[in-house]
C-alpha cells in the first residue's frame, strides 16, 4: 500500500518536473510582454467589452467568469461574477485561470502588476478604433487557440464595414450628434470611434474636433452647430419631449426640429466590441441614409 | 467714508460684468449681434436670428443672473455663518447642507428616493429635502435644552457631512448606470448650466428676502462678532438669533444648492475678502459681499463656460481655481487677522 502512494507521489512529482507544459512569448496591446501555456482552459475578463470579444472570438467556453457589469451575450449570464472596479484580486486568483483578460480603457495596469505577483498573467486588449475590434478578435483567436472562428467573425466584421462604406451616398453628408446622456449632455471627442461610425453610417459627427475625449457641451454649442440628426443611448420609448424638458431652446436644433432623434442601445455605442458594427448598421438606420446592400446581422 | 470708491467700482463692474458674460460663451456671438438681440427683445419685436436669441436670451442672460444670485446668496450666507460660529473656516455648508443636498440629489438620480412619498418629486426639491433633513439632525444632536452650543454644532456638522458623502460615494459605487453616475458628479462640483427663466424666481425671491433680513440683522451680527457673553450683556438675544440665523442660512443655502449643485468656495472666500476691505461692520459687509459674491460667480462662470471649446466646465472647480490664488495674495497682504 505505502508502496503505492510512494510510487504516485513520486508519478505526480515526475510529471511535473518532466513535463513542462509548452509555452510561447506573447505580445499584448499594452507591449507587455507575457509568457503563456500554449493551451488556455480557464479564462477570466474584467470589462463587459473584452467579454464580448471573446465570446465573439469564439472562447466564450474557456470564461469562467465575467465582471458583475457583464451583460453580453446572454450565454455569460450563468457564470460567476467578480467585481472589477476596483478588481477583486482574491476571487481571480480563487478562480486560478490561465490567463486575465483587460480592457485597457477601463482596467489598471496596477491590477495586472499585483496579478503578476501572484502568478496569474493579463492581457490588455485595446480597441481605439473600429478596425481595432477585427485585430483584435484575430490575436485572442490566436492566443485563446480559436484563431478559425475569430478569423471569420473578423472577416465579416470588415465585410460590414465595406459594405457600409461601399453604399455612402452622394451628396452632402448629414450633420450629426452623438449624445452619451441627454441631461448633462456627456459626449465623444476627438479620437473617438464613434466619429468613424457615423461616418460610416453616413453622417457627420459635430463633436469629432473636439480635443477633450468625452466632452461635456454647452447648450450653446448645439445650437450653433445645429445637428441634424441626434443619436444617443436615450432609453427605451424616447420621447423627444424630455429632451426638450432639459434642454428647451433646442427647439431652434434641426435634429429637434424634424423630429430626428433617435435612441440606440447604449452598449452599440459605449462598448468597445464586436457590437459597435451594429451600431454603425443602427446608425445608418436612424439617419435614413440609404440601405447597406446586403446587410447581414450585426451580432 | 472708505465706502465711496466701492459703490462706484461696483456700479461699474456690474453692467460690465453682465455685458461680458452675454457676449463671452462657448458659441460665437459678437457684441453687436447680443445687442441686436436685446434690442429685438425689448423692442418687442421677433428675433432676427433665433439662435443669436436663443443663446443670448435664454441661455446666458437668465445663466449670467442666477450666477449672480448663487454667488450673491452663498457669500451673505458665508458671511452670516461666519459671525455665528465665530470661526473664519465657516462658510454655508459648514452645517452639513451641501454634502445633504448632495445625497439627496444622488438618491434622486439613481432612482433610490421612493418617488410614492412625494409623486412630482424634483431634483431640486429632492435635494432640497435632503439638505434640510441633514441639517435638522444636526441640530437635533447639537441642541442642549433651548441652547445650541456653537462648537456642538459645527462638530455636528462636521459629522454629518461626512456622514452624507460617504452615503452619495456608496450610492455611486453601487449604481449600475455609469451616464447617472457622471450626473451625480457634475452636480456635485456645482454647476449653472440648468439656468432658465423659470428656474430663476425662486432662488432670486429667497435670496431678497434672507438679504433683507440679514441687513435687519447687522447689528446684532456685528455684536455676535465679540462673543456670546458680551453681546448678551448688549441685550442681544443671542439664542433667538442663531436660530433665526440657522433657519435664514438653510432656507437659502438649501435653494441655491438644490438648483445649482455645491458650488464650493464662493461663500468662504468672498465674505473674508470683503471684510479686509470694508472692515467687519455688517452694514457694509452685507451688501458688499452680496455684490462681490455674485460678481465672482459671474466671472467664475464665464471662465467655466469659455475655457473649453463647445464645453462646460462645472463652475466648482473653477471658483477655486480662480479663487483661491486672489484669496492667497489678500491673505498675505492684509497682516490684519482675518474675521
Amino acid at each position: 500500500m505505502i508502496r503505492h502512494v510512494v510510487f504516485l507521489v513520486l508519478l505526480v512529482a515526475g510529471c511535473r518536473a518532466e513535463a513542462p507544459v509548452p509555452s510561447r512569448s506573447v505580445t499584448d496591446d499594452l507591449g507587455r510582454t507575457l509568457v503563456l501555456p500554449d493551451r488556455m482552459e480557464r479564462i477570466v475578463t474584467l470589462a463587459p467589452s473584452v467579454t464580448e470579444l471573446v465570446v465573439a472570438a469564439g472562447a466564450g467556453h474557456l470564461l469562467v467568469a465575467v465582471t458583475d457589469a457583464d451583460d453580453f451575450p446572454p450565454e455569460v449570464d450563468s457564470l460567476p461574477r467578480i467585481q472589477a472596479l476596483p478588481v477583486n484580486r482574491e476571487a481571480v486568483v480563487a478562480l486560478a485561470p490561465d490567463l486575465v483578460l483587460a480592457s485597457e480603457q477601463v482596467n489598471d495596469p496596477r491590477d495586472a502588476d499585483a496579478l503578476a505577483e501572484l502568478g496569474i498573467a493579463t492581457w490588455f486588449v485595446r480597441v481605439d478604433s473600429l478596425s481595432d475590434v477585427p485585430r483584435a478578435l484575430r490575436a485572442l483567436g490566436d492566443l485563446l487557440g480559436t484563431a478559425e472562428t475569430a478569423r471569420r467573425t473578423a472577416d465579416s466584421l470588415e465585410a460590414i464595414r465595406t459594405r457600409l462604406r461601399s453604399s455612402l451616398p452622394s451628396g452632402r453628408p448629414p450633420t450629426v450628434l452623438v449624445l452619451i446622456d441627454d441631461r448633462t449632455l456627456f459626449s465623444f471627442g476627438a479620437g473617438s470611434y464613434v466619429h468613424e461610425m457615423v461616418a460610416l453610417a453616413g453622417g457627420r459627427s459635430i463633436t469629432a474636433d473636439l480635443e477633450t475625449r468625452a466632452p461635456r457641451l454647452s447648450d450653446e454649442f448645439v445650437l450653433t452647430r445645429a445637428p441634424e440628426v441626434i443619436v444617443g443611448s436615450l432609453g427605451d420609448d424616447y420621447r423627444i419631449e424630455r429632451l426638450l424638458e432639459h434642454h428647451p431652446t433646442w427647439t431652434l436644433v434641426p435634429a429637434v426640429r424634424d423630429r430626428a432623434v433617435y435612441s440606440v442601445p447604449g452598449d452599440l455605442l459605449l462598448r468597445p466590441g464586436p457590437r459597435l458594427f451594429a451600431g454603425a448598421l443602427l446608425l445608418r438606420e436612424a439617419l435614413g441614409t440609404g440601405p447597406v446592400p446586403g446587410a447581414g446581422s450585426g451580432e | 467714508m472708505r465706502l465711496r470708491p466701492s459703490i462706484l467700482v461696483l456700479a461699474i463692474a456690474v453692467p460690465a460684468s453682465l455685458v461680458a458674460g452675454l457676449t463671452l460663451g462657448s458659441a460665437d456671438v459678437s457684441a453687436s449681434d447680443v445687442v441686436s438681440v436685446l434690442a429685438d427683445r425689448l423692442a418687442g419685436r421677433p428675433p432676427a436670428d433665433p439662435v443669436n436669441d436663443a443663446i443670448v436670451w435664454s441661455l446666458r442672460l437668465p445663466r449670467v443672473l442666477l450666477a449672480f444670485v448663487v454667488g450673491a446668496g452663498l457669500s451673505v450666507v458665508g458671511v452670516a455663518m461666519q459671525a455665528l460660529v465665530r470661526n473664519p473656516l465657516a462658510d454655508p455648508y459648514v452645517l452639513g447642507l451641501s454634502s445633504g443636498s448632495t445625497a439627496g440629489a444622488a438618491l434622486y438620480f439613481l432612482g433610490v428616493v421612493p418617488l410614492g412619498a412625494l409623486p412630482a418629486m424634483s431634483l431640486p426639491a429632492a435635494a432640497f429635502a435632503g439638505g434640510l433633513l441633514t441639517l435638522v439632525l444636526v441640530y437635533a444632536a447639537a441642541r442642549d435644552g433651548s441652547s445650541v452650543p456653537v462648537t456642538r454644532l459645527l462638530l455636528a456638522g462636521v459629522a454629518m457631512s461626512a456622514l452624507m458623502a460617504s452615503l452619495t460615494s456608496f450610492l455611486a459605487f453601487v449604481s449600475p448606470d455609469p451616464n447617472k453616475l457622471r450626473a451625480v458628479l457634475f452636480w456635485l462640483l456645482g454647476s449653472l448650466s440648468g439656468a432658465s427663466w423659470t428656474v430663476l424666481p425662486g432662488p432670486a425671491i429667497v435670496l431678497a428676502v434672507v438679504f433683507l433680513a440679514l441687513l435687519g440683522l447687522a447689528r446684532p451680527l456685528d455684536a455676535l462678532l465679540l462673543g456670546e457673553d458680551p453681546a448678551r450683556s448688549l441685550g442681544i438675544p443671542v439664542e433667538r438669533m442663531k436660530h433665526v440665523l440657522i433657519a435664514l442660512a438653510a432656507l437659502l443655502t438649501g435653494t441655491l444648492v438644490a438648483y445649482s449643485g455645491a458650488i464650493g468656495f464662493v461663500g468662504l472666500i468672498v465674505p473674508h475678502a470683503v471684510r479686509s476691505l470694508t472692515g467687519v461692520s455688517h452694514l457694509r459687509v452685507l451688501p458688499t459681499a452680496f455684490v462681490g459674491g455674485g460678481l465672482f460667480l459671474v466671472w467664475s462662470d464665464i471662465l467655466a463656460r469659455g475655457v473649453l471649446p463647445g464645453q462646460d466646465l462645472p463652475v466648482g472647480i473653477v471658483t477655486a481655481l480662480a479663487g483661491v490664488p486672489f484669496f492667497l495674495l489678500l491673505l498675505r497682504r492684509n497682516r490684519r487677522p482675518f474675521a
